[in-house]
């Protein structure tokens, strides 16, 4: 009757057992003690999955952005206060209506392959960026260059008429000129004081001759094994549909001085709980977003080496304004649902403070950022049913969609009980599969009520959070908002003499949003950042990249 | 090795019990007669009957309202008023346990119930009658077989759309996925039990192919798909959860198990109950049928009589 | 034999047709347009849409389509994808973590179902047969995501650095088979509970026949009752259950792979269904199908083998 195998079987389910004990007291105690590890280790940074192959002309992602800024370095760089600082640039300026912008190089900057990095350098790959045909994630950003529509071309009688798009009349922007070896100037297509502050971002980032095919394009293979001017480079190759890992090394002859550190490895991981316990068990050095889940523990198991900072993201709720439910037509009523979702409780339970209560259009980390702006923000719940109830809000239903791909599901559910609870209308949560999917359905006014929407700044203006998502015609204007006097005010923004009388129309433009509602604010995205003992002096930007240059070892 | 048994293997006829009856009695009945004797069989029923109770009207089990959440409360533990502590959206746990029957034990009970039978009559049919019957079932399995799961479900959300989404939706979803297992199995079972002499031997006797497949084949060759549907039952329930994000499986403000499940695990280290609760009642159900089907499998097997 | 798995060979055709066709309409029939996916959460220019769809073929009808990408399949090409990297190259070291971790799922399925189900069958009625129903319970309620975490902290993290003992990797292939042993478990955990109750009932009912009494009362020894004419009459079922459970593992580990890094199948076919990319859908169905097919093939093999009154028809 006996069977040998019985007890090595009963000790593996005991093993299971105290597994399912084990975490029920949650992770306490200090974990990471893998102090020194051997020099010859890179220091190791999360990431997740780049979009696209490293070119800093198709790159419109954290992680993308994260890789990229190790390998090169752009005309401007962002200081503590999100101040532009000149970095590749010797100077930037503007001519009397900051219409044409004059950009001087700074000498020194070499590509790793020992190519000076010149004025060509810049215009080529911006040229390479804009062209319809690339297919470049960067290419919206030059929209603001003169002759942008005629590399781009927009189909005249929008997707669905007869006609058919004209093809690209040109493969460069006219409005980008180069002068000299270090000189290239700047057309805009309409005065914009700002232009400068947009320079910081990854798709302004020059690149060196051996990128491109001659023809217009970006060489595959640049993709794979990007050639920069940072302070690393590739150590090899890396392919985006196998790869795991991405490998740089110093780049010894950076004219800003050595980086610190040696070597980086990023690693690619599928899932942020993971790379935690990797943080933990010493087996990763930087993680530039931790879970939320996480964050409990990482404060009181990290310490020091915790970073919360706020960063450029805002979460909202956008609406079908245009054929979607009774209630998300009326701004009144857009109101009483904004003043009904208890923001505060919401960030601290669901996203246990990696985001903080959102209070206006754009992020706190912009300059002309009010705080309380919005004041229809603030949870009120009597106010919120008294307006409800004036304007005919009724019982509903009110629906509520999400893309169920990225872990919004918990928030949504959240505010889903605040509007229950205190408008008294039954709620429906929808859940899409992907954003695109609600972008789908939006058209054909299936989204019935609101979305979930979020933004995360492409450079540090407050422009950048109002013309895309709320501008006629803006690329991300999902809830298709259309106001002529907001429309003016930007314009009279961009063109205005200085950035502080610029943020001014744009802080009346945003006055506009407010008393319109036609998204609301929920939240503001924070970082919650933290690292090993093996490294120190890790700082976060607000494009949420790592400073790699300054990051030392522990030694 | 097998030879032995020939000689000795009992025919599926069978001795009286030990009751006063009339007529001769089919395996069916005796089944039956003894299932209504088998503790197991009593105390899963009586298990089954009280879950299909709370689905019916759970609000005589749990007087609060399982939508009146406060998020301020999320993640409190077990106390007085709140036997089974909070969730993570700040409502009560143990209500809505009970309101979460209704639809995990319907959408568990009716996919295992369309699984069993539709695996089950086309495994025995390809089993039985083998040859060009067999190829054509088998090879029709193994097309959507080969469907990794979520395609199922995409598949499906394809056809008909999300508007459509509901029980049924979802039922349909994890049935077209399940049923080829379930055909698998029957059919080894079935082929099994096709080669034992008593079925040749019921064969000799000229009796009609549907006699010998119901009465001496399948009372044989059910008890692998019994397993299978009891453990499916489960997996259901958990799975159907799986479904809701791709926006055809149950949505708020609905309750499911799964759904509990699903919303409590990224912070189970932070609080488990949440998921603990709902994930001991599905074990329970499940426990209710393995007890029936064990009971059920037992009171088909003259021998244990 | 050689005829019969000529023929089932053959009969695949129409399988792995009709497989990626349901799959490749599907996809297609999907509420998102791919070329507007490829834009992310930003409007892609029309212009550069309509020569996407020109480029990739999507304005040609869902017949058509299918056919020029299934009659590439069949000559080993199986397509780009919108991004224009090679299915065939994007497969290569994909299917191989994949399958490793699905081999290694499958063997300790297989092991530790037949052999909790052995036990369970030999102790029945006791307080162990009761232990191990508990736990298939248990690892039918409990989804893979908690129970990848839990033995993810405890076996990864926790072992390491409070007992010092490195030995399960918490994520990634690095460290060669051994990391394939926890995920492998954590996939496995269900198809598991299905294995030790098959086993379980399938045993005890070969237990109860009379050739089994007859070897008893021979005095034949119990081990070799066990192994010589139980198990292997009992067998049929499970290896029925463990041959179709293969593709299954192959196909369905997306959590898995995603919690402990590994860079397969599962999560590329999450991706490229969320991209519409269908050259990569089929292409992994088409594998799949066959993998299955061929699975089936050796099982419906077996039983003949197993059972030699069985024959081939």
């Amino acid at each position: 009757m006996r069977v040998t195998k019985g007890a090595r079987i009963v000790a593996g389910t005991a093993l299971l057992a105290v597994a399912v004990a084990a975490c029920g007291g949650g992770g306490g105690g200090t974990a990471t003690n893998d102090g020194g590890g051997s020099s010859a280790q890179p220091v190791r940074v999360d990431i997740a999955k780049p979009q696209h192959e490293l070119s800093p002309t198709n790159t419109n992602d954290t992680s993308g952005a994260e890789v990229l800024n190790a390998l090169f370095v752009g005309l401007v760089d962002y200081d503590k206060d999100k101040n532009v600082i000149l970095r590749g640039a010797e100077s930037i300026e503007p001519d009397a209506e900051s219409k044409m912008w004059t950009i001087k190089l700074k000498d020194g900057y070499k590509f790793h392959n020992g190519e000076a990095v010149t004025a060509k350098s810049y215009v080529d790959a911006w040229n390479a960026a804009a062209y319809g045909p690339n297919v470049q994630e960067g290419g919206h950003f030059f929209s603001a260059v003169k002759g942008y529509e005629d590399v781009a071309p927009v189909d005249p009688d929008g997707e669905e008429g007869p006609q058919k798009a004209p093809e690209p009349k040109a493969k460069t922007l006219s409005g980008l000129k180069v002068v000299d070896e270090k000189t290239f100037t700047v057309e805009l297509a309409h005065p914009y004081s700002g232009f400068k502050t947009m320079l910081g971002y990854t798709t302004f980032m020059p690149m060196p001759s051996a990128a491109f095919d001659g023809n217009g394009g970006i060489k595959r293979e640049f993709g794979e094994n990007p050639i920069g001017n940072g302070p690393f480079k590739m150590a090899k190759p890396f392919k985006l549909a196998t790869d795991t890992t991405i490998s740089m090394v110093r780049y010894d002859e950076f004219v800003e001085g050595k980086a610190k550190i040696d070597a980086v490895e990023f690693k690619i991981s599928s899932d942020k709980g993971t790379s935690w316990n990797e943080l933990r068990a010493g087996n990763l050095d930087i993680m530039d977003q931790l879970p939320p889940e996480a964050i409990a523990t990482a404060k009181q198991e990290l310490g020091d080496r915790y970073i919360e900072q706020p960063s450029s993201g805002v979460g909202y709720f956008g609406f079908n304004a245009r054929n979607g439910e009774e209630w998300a037509k009326n701004p009144e009523l857009r109101k009483a649902v904004s003043m009904a979702i208890d923001r505060k409780t919401i960030t601290e339970q669901v996203f246990s403070g990696t985001r903080v209560p959102a209070d206006d259009f754009v992020s706190p980390i912009v300059a002309g950022y009010r705080k309380g702006a919005c004041v229809e923000c603030v949870y009120d719940p009597a106010k919120a049913k008294a307006l409800w109830d004036k304007n005919g809000g009724g019982k509903g239903p009110v629906s509520l969609s999400y893309n169920g791909d990225g872990g919004h599901k918990e928030w949504i559910e959240a505010a889903a009980n605040n509007l229950r609870q205190n408008l008294g209308v039954e709620v429906k949560v929808d859940a899409f599969e992907s954003f695109a999917a609600i972008l789908d359905e939006l058209d054909k006014g299936k989204v019935t009520g609101g979305f979930r929407m979020a933004w995360i700044m492409d450079y540090p203006s407050m422009e950048n959070y109002l013309r895309p998502i709320f501008g006629t015609g803006g690329s991300s204007n999902h809830g298709r908002y259309s106001n002529k006097d907001f429309d003016e005010l930007l314009v009279k923004g961009d063109s205005a003499k200085s950035d502080e009388e610029g943020v001014k129309f744009y802080q009346q433009a945003g006055d506009m949003l407010v008393k319109d509602m036609p998204y609301i604010p929920v939240y503001f995205y924070q970082t919650n950042a933290g690292y090993s003992q093996r490294v120190k002096n890790v700082t976060i930007d607000p494009f949420e990249r790592i400073d790699l240059a300054k990051v030392e070892r522990v030694s | 090795m097998s030879e032995l048994n020939t000689a000795v293997q009992e025919p599926k006829a069978h001795p009286r019990r030990k009751q006063k009856e009339k007529k001769p009695n089919s395996l069916w009945s005796d089944a039956w007669y003894d299932l209504r004797r088998n503790k197991v069989f009593l105390v899963g029923t009586a298990i089954a009957i009280l879950l299909i109770l709370m689905a019916i009207m759970p609000g005589v089990f749990a007087p609060q309202n399982p939508l009146a959440c406060n998020l301020v409360d999320a993640r409190q533990g077990i106390s007085s008023e709140h036997w089974f502590g909070i969730d993570n959206q700040g409502c009560d746990t143990f209500s809505r346990v009970i309101h979460g029957a209704r639809i995990s034990i319907l959408v568990g009970l009716l996919t295992s119930v369309v699984t069993g039978l539709v695996g089950g009559v086309l495994g025995l049919i390809a089993g039985f009658y083998g040859r060009w019957v067999d190829v054509i079932l088998s090879r029709l399995a193994e097309i959507f077989f080969a469907i990794p799961s979520i395609l199922g479900a995409l598949l499906l959300l394809s056809a008909v759309g999300r508007d459509a989404a509901g029980v049924w939706t979802v039922v349909l979803a994890l049935a077209i996925l399940a049923w080829p297992m379930v055909l698998r199995i029957m059919r080894a079972a079935v082929i099994t039990a096709k080669s034992q002499d008593y079925v040749t031997a019921a064969r000799a006797l000229g009796a009609s192919p549907f006699r010998i497949s119901v009465r001496h084949i399948l009372p044989n060759a059910v008890a692998p798909v019994i397993v299978v549907c009891t453990m499916n039952l489960g997996v259901f329930i958990a799975g159907e959860a799986a479904l809701s994000f791709l926006g055809v499986g149950i949505q708020s403000p609905n309750i499911s198990w799964g759904l509990m499940i699903a919303d409590a695990r990224n912070r189970f280290l932070m609080a488990p109950e949440p998921l603990i609760f709902p994930a001991i009642f599905l074990s329970i159900t499940v426990l209710s049928f393995v007890m029936i089907g064990d009971a059920v499998r037992d009171a088909l097997d003259p021998k244990l009589r | 034999m050689g005829r019969y798995v000529i023929r089932r060979l053959l009969q695949a055709i129409p399988v792995l047709l009709g497989s990626t066709f349901l799959i490749f309409c599907t996809v297609y029939a999907l509420p998102g347009d791919p070329v507007m996916i490829l834009g992310g959460e930003r409007r892609i220019d029309p212009v550069l849409a309509a020569q996407l769809r020109e480029q990739y073929g999507l304005n040609d009808p869902l017949i058509v389509q299918y056919w020029n990408y299934i009659s590439g399949v069949f000559v080993g090409d199986f397509g780009e994808t919108f991004q224009g990297v090679q299915v065939a190259d994007l497969f290569a070291g994909k299917f191989q973590v994949t399958i490793q971790l699905a081999v290694t799922a499958l063997i300790i399925e297989a092991l530790v179902g037949l052999g909790l189900g052995l036990y369970a069958a030999l102790r029945r009625g006791r307080w162990q047969d009761h232990a191990v129903l508990a736990l298939t319970l248990l690892l039918v309620s409990v989804p893979t995501l908690v129970s990848g975490f839990v033995l993810q902290l405890v076996l990864g993290v926790k072992l390491k650095t409070e007992l010092g003992i490195d030995f399960f990797p918490i994520s990634g292939t690095e460290a060669g088979w051994r990391s394939f042993l926890v995920p492998g478990f954590v996939l496995a955990g269900t198809s598991i509970a299905y294995l030790v109750r098959l086993t379980r009932t399938s045993l005890m009912e070969t237990l109860r026949a009379d050739y089994i009494r007859t070897a008893v009362a021979k005095g034949m020894p119990r081990s070799r009752v066990l192994g010589r004419h139980a198990l292997r009459n009992s067998l049929i079922p499970l290896v029925t259950y463990l041959g179709a459970d293969l593709g299954t593992l192959m196909g369905g580990a997306v959590i898995t792979e995603a919690i402990f890094n590994l860079n397969g199948i599962g999560q590329q076919l999450f991706q490229s269904v969320a991209r519409r990319e269908n050259a990569v859908v089929v292409g992994v169905v088409t594998v799949l199908v066959l993998v299955y097919l061929l699975a089936n093939l050796i099982v419906d093999l077996l039983y003949a083998v197993l059972d030699p009154r069985i024959r081939y028809e």
